[in-house]
């Protein structure tokens, strides 16, 4: 699944990286701890989370993660935005609840692998 | 415009409103009128610089009225649109310092309902030294949002250069990153640039995780816990070792600091999304030999070596 079909499907506001929505997700992971983040085992993730932080943008970065959503309609930190500009990372924010947003994924995905 | 009253959290819009002064966010450029003016002259220069208002000024430039489209409109309704406005202007005229922080000027607004305030140039004088709208305001905060966003991306933006001027030397070079203490504004800064460092050397993408969340996860128990230090990377042909030492206070119980789950991190480092006990267990998972020596004399030494496969010359 791509970027930019997560946009469609949780109503998405992209915040910066409108360049990097074609790029394929590997996995999907949804932490509100840092170190949780940093525990998971592959790259290439997209991020749900409800930290908004300079660091979360970081610590996505340092993991390989490929983009990162905020739920709830949380608005990060401008210096999440400066960072996730200079590593092309792509920030999302979903009026959707982390349950929600789940919810959705996992339909959209069920969908297609029918 | 209730921004004061919103319920919601307005914590940096907030910061930023106290901070930002008047004058930083006024438009100097003043357009005004004397009081000779009439009012068809008025209604034609608000038109052509799209404004609905402005300050009557005397010849010293003091302010001694405001006009605004609402009393043009009703020149033209009543018949004295070629009137001067001297006899028709409002004379109770609410200004305010230019040194004022920018809460003074919302609340201003909320309770007089201007659509804009002349500014003064201090508390003392009728001085004219500019004009605020809310959208002054509002452009002023968005900037200001704007340049913080700008001023980490420039930042990070040079320390890639900086990790890509590594490169092209010998490969084999040994890296050394000083780690601040407390340095929470910069925290992952070092773990980044070896990150993209090994990234430019091609290292398959796996390890290349592994070696940056050992740094990243080094550093921050640098920054976190003991008095600053610094972090080496030395990449070989067959492995890569990451040394991490500090200048203590050093770690009591290793064992217990093994625990994954245990920590010592106040409640500030944990508000940042760190603390929460992962730290070390993350590393030890990472690396493929980890080594842990620390004395409460001279600091921690931390050393984790990841095995590569043919890393090529």
């Amino acid at each position: 699944m791509k970027i930019k079909e997560i946009v469609k499907i949780l109503d998405a506001e992209v915040l910066t990286g409108e360049l990097y929505l074609d790029i394929e997700i590997e996995e999907f992971a949804v932490c509100d701890l840092l170190s949780d983040v940093l525990a998971l085992s592959k790259d290439r993730f997209l991020l749900l989370t409800g930290l908004t932080t300079q660091q979360v943008v970081r610590t996505a970065e340092i993991a390989g993660g490929i983009g990162v959503v905020f739920v709830r309609g949380k608005t990060p930190e401008p210096g999440a935005i400066g960072m996730a500009r200079s590593h092309h990372i792509p920030l999302l924010m979903t009026p959707m609840s982390t349950f929600d947003a789940c919810r959705t994924i996992v339909e959209a995905i069920n969908k297609k692998e029918k | 415009m209730t921004i004061l009253h919103s319920k919601e959290k307005l914590t940096l819009a907030s910061e930023l409103i106290y901070e930002i002064k008047v004058k930083d966010a006024m438009t100097r450029d003043v357009i005004y009128f004397s009081q000779d003016s009439t009012f068809r002259e008025i209604q034609s220069s608000l038109k052509k610089h799209r404004i609905s208002g402005a300050p009557i000024l005397d010849e010293k430039k003091n302010i001694i009225g405001m006009v605004s489209i609402d009393n043009v409109i009703t020149a033209l309704d009543e018949g004295y649109v070629n009137e001067k406005v001297k006899d028709y202007m409002s004379r109770d005229i609410i200004t305010i310092p230019q040194n004022y922080s920018l809460v003074s000027a919302i609340k201003k607004f909320e309770k007089y309902k201007f659509g804009r305030l002349p500014v003064t140039k201090n508390t003392r004088t009728d001085k004219i030294a500019g004009i605020l709208t809310m959208g002054d305001i509002l452009n002023c905060l968005l900037v200001s949002i704007q340049t913080i966003a700008e001023k980490v991306e420039k930042k990070e933006d040079q320390n890639t250069l900086l990790s890509d001027k590594m490169i092209g030397q010998d490969k084999k070079k040994r890296l050394q990153f000083e780690v601040k203490k407390a340095d929470f504004d910069n925290a992952g800064q070092v773990a980044s640039m070896i990150r993209n460092y090994l990234q430019k050397l091609n290292i398959e993408k796996q390890i290349l995780r592994r070696v940056a969340i050992v740094c990243y996860e080094a550093e921050m128990n640098i920054s976190i816990h003991s008095l600053g230090g610094h972090i080496t990377v030395e990449v070989e042909e067959t492995k890569i070792e990451i040394i991490a030492t500090d200048y203590g206070p050093g770690i009591p119980d290793i064992e217990e600091a093994m625990r994954p789950g245990y920590t010592t991190a106040s409640e500030q480092i944990r508000a940042l999304g760190f603390g929460a006990g992962m730290g070390l267990p993350n590393i030890k998972r990472c690396a493929d030999y980890l080594e842990l020596e620390s004395s409460m004399e001279t600091g921690t030494i931390l050393k984790a070596i990841i095995h590569v496969e043919g890393l090529g010359g």
